[in-house]
């Protein structure tokens, strides 16, 4: 397309918003509201995913080994661990590591209590090997993998709370892709309808424009234009809303829920802007062009 | 130049707008189409423009059959014909000159042709003083030179009007066909469909008539020649 008909395109896709400005508000409407939807549970499933990856590198698995296992052979086994793509990171707890954790929790300060260990170390053979997930999902996989080893005696996970915001992340993405999917549709409908008006409204133009001999790029791009447009300016319009009130949003959330400070880690607004603004702008985008598409390849056949 | 070779053209609805139509317009004619209500001529022209695909036959334009090239090409197609309607089709809410302009920008014309381009025609058909003024300030005759200057923009070979003079009274009827003439006389050929026996009559250029989508006549410097 050359320079001079994409400029055309361009200034009539813009003039047949302004022609046409009851349904581009509604189409404008529809798709905002459907972004914005698509936004905030974008927001909190990224936030959650975001909960769940410090929440998997706060928490994970703790492998003990049978009695008289050397500490090469443990080592060899967190080399291993070590490698695989699920695993954050691997610590090696030795049974003195262990038994100076211990003194240090339950003895501070009551040193005259341990006089009776002399020196023992009570956990002796509690040699353990910390495992932290980049993968949360893959715990069950890994225990059952080192329940099969030799030298493992028993694994202790915290499995619970993960399967619990595994679910609860799963079950949010779920409802989103269908909400997702709802919601395009019914803009897609609608920017549908609007541009069949534009058709409508520019009928005559469009008749004179095939007797001239228009080229069906030149006919159709101006609604193309239209459609994408409506898409963006439907994209813009939540990214704007959700960048400007979402610190207030946490501040308030964190406020709230005071006492899950810890495990309530969200997204700063410039790194979460960086992966929504992108995702809504093309998603509108996309729904603007496929809207036009529709209306076009029925009513402006070449 | 126009080449019809046994086209028949059958609506959906049964209806026979063209029945086995053959005949050949060469370079520089000057031609009257006439015939009376469904007589098939707008089915005629929706032909040479390949508005409709007809059902059999072929139709040439220029030595391309048009009825086998792909709708891709119709855009190049139509650049040879330039086309004037009975209700001129004119954008009311443009000028004069933007109408014109208009027919150059979307075949995408360098602007600076269009500013040189758009004047030289209006001054042709006898505007050149009326190129800011909107389609509704002025007359039907007024109206019809514009839709002609701006049939004539991209510089067609051929010229086929519909109708030209049917909103028109007498006199400026007589104009517009004067302006055909001369517009034949710088060598595009010219095709008219016409209900007006009078100025069929009095131009004596060929006349091919056509009744129930069969032509049933066609004679060189012939009249309308029966009633509709």
């Amino acid at each position: 397309m050359r320079l001079r008909t994409l400029a055309y395109c361009l200034t009539q896709g813009v003039k047949n918003l302004f022609k046409n400005r009851l349904m581009t508000m509604a189409s404008i409407s529809t798709i905002m509201a459907s972004l914005f939807v698509v936004s905030i549970f974008y927001c909190v499933v990224v936030n959650l995913d975001y909960v769940l990856e410090e929440f998997e590198h706060k928490i994970g698995i703790a492998v003990f080994f049978d009695e008289g296992v050397s500490e090469n052979e443990i080592l060899t086994l967190k080399n291993q661990l070590e490698a695989r793509d699920e695993v954050f990171e691997v610590i090696y707890v030795s049974e003195e590591e262990a038994w100076h954790n211990f003194k240090n929790n339950y003895f501070k300060d009551r040193e005259d209590l341990l006089a009776g260990f002399n020196n023992d170390n009570p956990l002796r053979g509690s040699s353990s090997l910390q495992v932290l997930f980049n993968d949360i999902s893959q715990q069950s996989a890994l225990v059952n993998l080192l329940n099969r080893e030799d030298i493992v005696r028993h694994v202790r996970e915290a499995e619970e709370v993960t399967v619990i915001v595994q679910n609860l992340n799963d079950l949010i993405t779920y409802i989103s892709i269908a909400l997702i999917f709802i919601l395009s549709i019914i803009s897609l409908f609608i920017i549908a309808n609007t541009i069949r008006l534009a058709i409508t409204l520019r009928s005559k133009e469009i008749t004179i424009m095939r007797y001239i001999g228009a080229k069906t790029s030149m006919i159709r791009g101006p609604f193309i234009v239209e459609g994408i447009i409506i898409g963006l300016i439907g994209g813009l319009i939540p990214i704007g809303i959700i960048y400007y009130f979402y610190d207030q949003v946490v501040l308030s959330i964190t406020t709230q829920f005071f006492l899950l400070k810890d495990f309530l880690v969200f997204l700063p607004v410039e790194q979460l802007m960086g992966q929504l603004a992108p995702v809504v702008l093309l998603t509108g985008a996309s729904l603007g062009y496929l809207g036009s598409r529709m209306t076009i390849s029925r009513y402006l056949k070449a | 130049m126009i080449r019809l070779e046994h086209v028949t053209k059958i609506y959906p609805n049964g209806v026979k707008a063209l029945d086995d139509v053959s005949f050949a317009i060469q370079k520089g004619e000057f031609v009257f189409i006439v015939g009376g209500s469904g007589s098939g001529k707008t089915s005629l022209i929706k032909s040479f423009m390949r508005e409709i695909d007809v059902t059999k036959g072929h139709v040439y334009i220029e030595g391309i059959d048009i009825t086998r090239i792909k709708r891709s090409k119709i855009p190049k197609l139509r650049r040879n014909l330039g086309v004037v309607f009975q209700d001129f089709r004119l954008l009311t809410n443009q000028s004069v000159y933007q109408n014109v302009a208009f027919a150059l920008k979307i075949t995408e014309t360098p602007n600076r042709i269009i500013r040189r381009t758009v004047p030289a025609l209006l001054s042709m058909v006898g505007l050149g003083k009326k190129s800011k003024m909107r389609p509704d300030e002025l007359s039907g005759g007024e109206q019809q030179r514009t839709a002609l200057a701006r049939a004539l923009a991209n510089n067609p070979p051929i010229l086929v009007a519909d109708e030209p003079t049917g909103n028109l009274d007498p006199k400026r009827s007589w104009e517009i066909m004067r302006l055909l003439q001369d517009i034949n006389m710088r060598g595009t050929t010219v095709i008219v469909v016409t209900h007006d026996k009078e100025i069929v009559d009095a131009m004596k250029k060929r006349v091919i008539g056509l009744v129930n989508g069969r032509v049933v006549k066609d004679i060189q410097r012939g009249e309308y020649g029966y009633e509709t």
